[in-house]
């Protein structure tokens, strides 16, 4: 294939300059109207007119000369980027080290037909190179071109698909309608809520008129019927957000990496590399359990496609039947179905005593207040106190750790459950800590750590308040798995990489002048060879 | 469990001295309206130096590591008792450091770094600076060791 040197899109040229411009105006604007005192009001906006006018084209030219200086080009091993325009860049990334080509779409770019497109590299948590933007056809051929020269490279056989190469992908999910609405449904967030009722307790019922501008009468209903408004409008957000998000999510996987497409306004597609998935994660609210559905998340290493704050965290599956989510994790990462340990009961005790310490607390501070001011009354709080013991049984009862053949699991979060699998080879260090409080109950809490972007992540895997004989255990068996994981990995990349050599000695042989005399009485033995390796 | 160097002690002590000072002399010079100041600025030197070196006494107690058969080891901790297991095959470097007081005080302190998310900084202080370096090179001999006999395996 004879490399060809591409440009940008020429829309590009226009939706970059209004871009531009608009940051600039902005500035622009500011300043002239800033002051209206000094130039008369007519001359001003005549002046602000012109500014723009002569911005434009300004932003124009430069943006014409930018377009024309760019240049992107996919050689046989790199992807090179020629670009600037009075200072020039030219950049040439070994196709090799490539790990995706992210496309991206806002619903301007949509409306244009453009797409940006970004080139990711291993390590370093910036993309490699934009390219703003090129045709939306061009961008998916630049992620199939990209992709197929990489395998070309790597040696392995290129299968050549006739036709899109979306079919190319083994598609291993796509999101239905009635799942996409469920998952909306479900994606309220029950902490803002329970939030919003626990500040709204706290208002004085005479202010709600201060607040709200209806006029209700001092009694309890009102602060049931705004917390309902407030949940009501928080599950809107929500349900807006994750509709637009996963409106036609579809997960796909080629060769090593999988593969995702989502997005109702902004369209995203972006993939992971399997080898750099650290953690395979199930989120389940309260709803989602109650359910039966689960939301598959996958933990990469100091690489997230799409450069969010997520911390490198990709949704891989977002709604799905519960054991159909497990499948999948199954298919992707061979990952253990766990069979939760549960904390000691005990545990469960410190639980219960804690939020009756909680709220106990709540009513001195508000009683010690009430001396003061006038807040409502102080022993409100204690009328939760027989929830105590339930709140306790519920966080208790869905915590808990697995250690499997392959892989180590922790569980943690009622109102959003998180579990955390990950296979012993992906573990980092083991680190046991136990507070002073916890040493009381004679429980701790083991981290198994993994390598990650950023530490700042609530789904590591923790085994949270085990027995310190559960801590101990759980720590010296994971070290020992990890021992073990890593020995079999390491046999059998030798065995895959005598298996590779395998087949090249064999090619080698056929191939010598003599091998062929012997292979042309021997044709069985060839036909035998070439099955194996096709 | 091999304990780390009794003069690091004396730097713990030192700079819980230093804070009960600070402090202390922070709540003398506060203005207050009536009596004197200078015996509460005393009573909370006093108090903290008592509790700071007591604190140091047991974070001293409690600081141990060992050299595995396949991790390096490591336990400390007062208020919240931590126990760090760091297999060879996950170091990545190692330092030998020795800032200023360190020097002043013939110590230094040994970084091991993982790719792990928290575990990225595992120090060892209150060295001795040749117990740190030859801890240095053993784990570095240990960990390329591993490497070698696990390779690929990330």
């Amino acid at each position: 294939m004879a490399p060809e040197v591409s440009k940008l899109h020429p829309v590009s040229v226009l939706y970059r300059t209004v871009r531009q411009l608009g940051r600039i105006s902005f500035v622009v604007f500011l300043f002239f109207f800033g002051g209206t005192d000094v130039i008369e009001q007519f001359s001003a906006v005549v002046v602000g007119i012109f500014a723009v006018v002569v911005g434009f084209i300004i932003v124009l030219i430069w943006q014409v000369a930018y377009y024309q200086r760019f240049e992107y080009e996919i050689t046989d091993d790199t992807f090179d980027i020629r670009s600037g325009v009075i200072s020039r860049r030219n950049r040439q990334i070994p196709l090799r080290r490539i790990q995706n080509v992210d496309v991206t779409e806002n619903v301007l770019h949509r409306l244009l037909g453009i797409a940006q497109v970004n080139i990711e590299t291993a390590g370093g948590n910036q993309s490699e190179a934009n390219l703003r933007y090129v045709g939306e056809d061009t961008a998916r051929q630049i992620q199939r071109d990209v992709r197929r020269r990489k395998r070309e490279l790597s040696g392995e056989e290129v299968t050549e698909v006739e036709g899109d190469e979306e079919e190319a992908g083994q598609k291993l999910y796509e999101i239905s309608g009635k799942e996409l609405v469920l998952l909306s449904t479900f994606s309220i967030d029950f902490r803002l809520v329970a939030f919003a009722f626990f500040i709204l307790s706290f208002v004085p019922p005479e202010r709600f008129e201060e607040f709200v501008g209806f006029p209700i009468d001092v009694s309890a209903v009102p602060v049931i019927v705004l917390g309902l408004f407030i949940a009501v409008v928080l599950w809107i957000i929500g349900f807006g957000t994750s509709f637009s998000r996963y409106y036609g999510f579809v997960l796909r996987r080629v060769d090593d990496t999988l593969g995702y497409e989502r997005g109702l306004f902004n369209r995203y597609s972006g993939s992971i590399p399997l080898d750099k998935i650290q953690t395979y994660t199930l989120s389940e609210n309260v709803l989602k359990r109650r359910f039966g559905y689960s939301t598959l998340g996958v933990e990469t290493a100091g690489y997230s496609p799409t450069q969010s704050s997520q911390q490198g965290s990709e949704t891989a599956v977002p709604f799905a039947k519960k054991d159909r989510v497990m499948r999948l994790a199954v298919k992707i990462g061979n990952v253990e179905k766990p069979e939760f340990t549960l904390p000691p009961k005990r545990a469960r005790r410190r639980y219960a005593v804690r939020y009756t310490l909680i709220l106990g607390a709540l009513a001195g501070v508000l009683y010690l207040a009430d001396l003061f001011t006038s807040p409502p009354e102080w022993y409100l709080p204690l009328f939760a106190l027989p929830l105590a013991p339930v709140a306790a049984h519920l966080k208790w009862r869905n915590r808990g750790y697995y250690l499997g053949d392959d892989y180590v699991a922790t569980r943690n979060g009622f109102w959003n459950r998180k579990t955390a699998m990950l296979p012993y080879y992906r573990v980092q260090n083991i680190i046991e800590s136990s507070t002073v409080l916890q040493r009381r109950w004679r429980i701790a809490t083991v981290t198994v750590d993994t390598a990650g972007s950023s530490g700042l992540r609530d789904d590591e895997a923790r085994a949270v308040d085990v027995g310190f004989d559960d801590a101990e255990m759980i720590r010296e068996e994971v070290r020992g798995k990890l021992q073990e994981s890593l020995v079999k990995r390491r046999a059998e990349v030798l065995r895959e990489r005598r298996e590779t050599e395998g087949t090249w000695l064999d090619t080698v042989a056929r191939e010598s002048p003599e091998a062929r005399e012997r292979n042309e009485d021997d044709t069985e033995n060839d036909d035998g060879a070439e099955r194996k390796d096709t | 469990m091999e304990v780390l160097s009794p003069r690091i002690r004396t730097v713990w002590i030192i700079v819980g001295v230093l804070i009960s000072a600070v402090v202390g002399t922070a709540v003398g010079l506060a203005p207050t309206e009536e009596y004197i100041e200078a015996p509460l600025g005393v009573l909370v030197f006093v108090g903290l130096l008592v509790v700071l070196g007591f604190y140091q006494f047991l974070r001293y107690r409690n600081w141990g590591f060992e050299v595995q058969e396949d991790a390096v080891y490591i336990e400390h901790g007062v208020l919240v008792r931590v126990k760090k297991v760091v297999p060879f095959v996950r170091i990545q470097h190692i330092d030998s450091r020795r800032g200023p007081v360190e020097r002043a005080t013939g110590l230094a302190t040994l970084v091991i770094y993982t790719a792990g998310s928290r575990g990225a900084d595992v120090s060892i202080p209150g060295l001795k600076p040749e117990r740190a370096d030859e801890l240095r090179e053993k784990l570095r001999e240990l960990a390329i060791e591993n490497e070698e006999s696990i390779e690929d395996a990330v």
